[in-house]
């Protein structure tokens, strides 16, 4: 079932009549948690993956509850090494699988939503290991990680914001213009996906197609032509598709009394790579920032505080580097990480280089000039843009659709 | 909460480079010239060290969402020092 398909708006509806009219929280409760594991049997494959993944939950659960009554951080990083090992096996990172039997491998194991399910859980055991989650219920945490609006792409909730929601779920909006928006956000949200991004998905493909090809070589202008096509279509249909899903789901969810966190914020006006992603699948961002970035940097600026500043760029390459290998499994993702590292040091090398020269208030005066926010938006969207270049293919086919543009070009 | 919010001030000056810095109740990261998540993360080691206490990630990271400001971490701090406050 596709998140824009006619077959998820009814059903959303039809869930969303049922739980208002439902007098007690249990009872809705009871609802949703039948839709979500409705919706996950909908997605599991075979009987192995629908094990595994219960086997993933399980784990993590009784790890959490462990941790909150014995806290040990040797215990939890040990889990966590599985945990990720158990991961890029079921995803089938090449760099691990070559080296596991076949009797391993031979398991057809395909868990949707894995990588989201993975934070989620990464999340929620670091959270409870530092006191920030009390007792949680099996009944909650397995709702908050198979919650069928975040289960296949987000956003990646937390958990102590889910669980305040889940104990009340009330969907009962204050005033008539909410439900107006709420609405109209599903309708903008399908639009946006099933129209304009796949209309433009249409003219990357046209443009990717006639550029992959062997040893192709094309007149100079249409050359050029599917070079814009292959550098502006994708971005603009990757927003618009998963900023227009975010929008069903968001939107759905609200019907039913969840708020999930917004993911968007026009990314592509940002003003450098820093700002983009903190506009750009914003929870998947500070998630990073959060439970990757802000540790690692912490420890290297404890342990070496004199050059804590020049270690900040070695903790900017390992969090993208993640980044990078979260989205999949191939070369081609590792080098979009390592393009969204690049822009993220270079930012912060250019703002140290004027606050060097001009001072704070030089730093100021630069961030409030119009002429630079143009220039630096500007910038800041076409790198994206040559980043994406990396992310719909593997390595040869870009490098072999870059060729080509460039063999016409002399 | 008075000595508290003395020696939070003394660490707000050393690491944003201000010895005439005057922390507020309402003043957020975006009122203080440099508080960005670089130095937001040194500040925390910063008050850590200083005033003995340990912040978790999701309050480290609560401490920087746009409704905190330096009357939270404030509160957070003394709350740590004297749980039972």
């Amino acid at each position: 079932m596709n998140v824009p398909s006619l077959q998820f708006l009814a059903a959303v509806f039809l869930l969303s009549a049922t739980v208002i009219c439902l007098p007690s929280v249990r009872l809705r409760q009871a609802v949703l948690a039948l839709c979500n594991a409705g919706f996950l049997y909908l997605l599991i494959p075979n009987t192995a993956s629908g094990f595994a993944l219960g086997i993933f939950l399980l784990s993590g659960y009784g790890m959490a509850r462990m941790l909150i009554k014995w806290p040990s951080y040797l215990v939890l990083s040990a889990y966590l090494i599985i945990l990720i090992a158990v991961f890029l096996v079921i995803k089938r990172y090449e760099f691990i699988t070559f080296y596991l039997p076949d009797v391993i491998t031979a398991y057809e194991l395909k868990i949707v939503g894995l990588s989201y399910i993975l934070f989620r859980q990464i999340h929620f055991l670091v959270d409870a290991i530092q006191g920030q989650i009390e007792t949680p219920s099996l009944w909650s945490f397995a709702n908050y990680q198979l919650n069928l609006f975040a289960l296949l792409s987000g956003p990646i909730q937390r958990y102590q914001d889910f669980h305040d929601q889940w104990n009340q779920l009330s969907s009962k909006p204050k005033h008539s213009f909410e439900v107006q928006a709420i609405y109209f956000r599903l309708l903008v949200g399908v639009v946006k996906m099933a129209v304009i991004a796949t209309a433009f998905f249409a003219l990357y493909q046209r443009s990717a197609l006639a550029l992959g090809q062997e040893a192709s070589q094309l007149p100079r202008g249409i050359a050029i032509e599917h070079f814009f096509g292959i550098l502006y279509f994708y971005p603009l249909y990757l927003y618009l598709n998963f900023s227009g899903y975010c929008d069903v789901v968001i939107a759905g969810a609200v019907l039913i009394g969840i708020r999930l966190p917004e993911n968007f914020d026009q990314p592509y006006l940002a003003r450098n790579v820093i700002d983009y992603w903190t506009r750009w699948h914003r929870t998947l961002g500070f998630w990073i920032r959060d439970y990757l970035f802000t540790p690692l940097y912490k420890a290297v600026a404890e342990n070496w505080p004199e050059r804590a500043d020049s270690l900040a760029f070695l903790c900017y390459f390992i969090a993208f580097f993640v980044v990078g290998i979260w989205h999949g499994p191939t070369a081609n993702f590792v080098i979009y990480g390592l393009f969204q590292a690049v822009g993220v040091s270079a930012a912060k090398l250019w703002e140290r280089h004027i606050v060097k020269r001009r001072g704070r208030v030089g730093l100021k005066q630069y961030l409030q000039s119009y002429r630079v926010r143009i220039a630096a938006i500007v910038a800041t969207l076409h790198f994206e843009c040559i980043s994406l270049l990396f992310f719909p293919t593997d390595v040869h086919t870009t490098v072999q659709m870059l060729r080509t543009v460039w063999r016409s070009l002399r | 909460m008075e000595a508290v919010r003395e020696q939070l001030q003394e660490v707000f000056r050393e690491v944003f480079k201000d010895p005439d810095l005057i922390i507020q109740d309402e003043m957020t990261a975006e009122s203080i010239d440099g508080w960005d998540s670089l130095a937001h993360i040194n500040l925390i080691i910063a008050i850590e060290k200083r005033l003995r206490v340990k912040f978790a990630t999701a309050e480290i990271s609560r401490l920087k969402e746009t409704d905190a400001n330096v009357g939270k971490m404030l509160e957070l701090v003394a709350r740590k020092r004297n749980p039972a406050t």
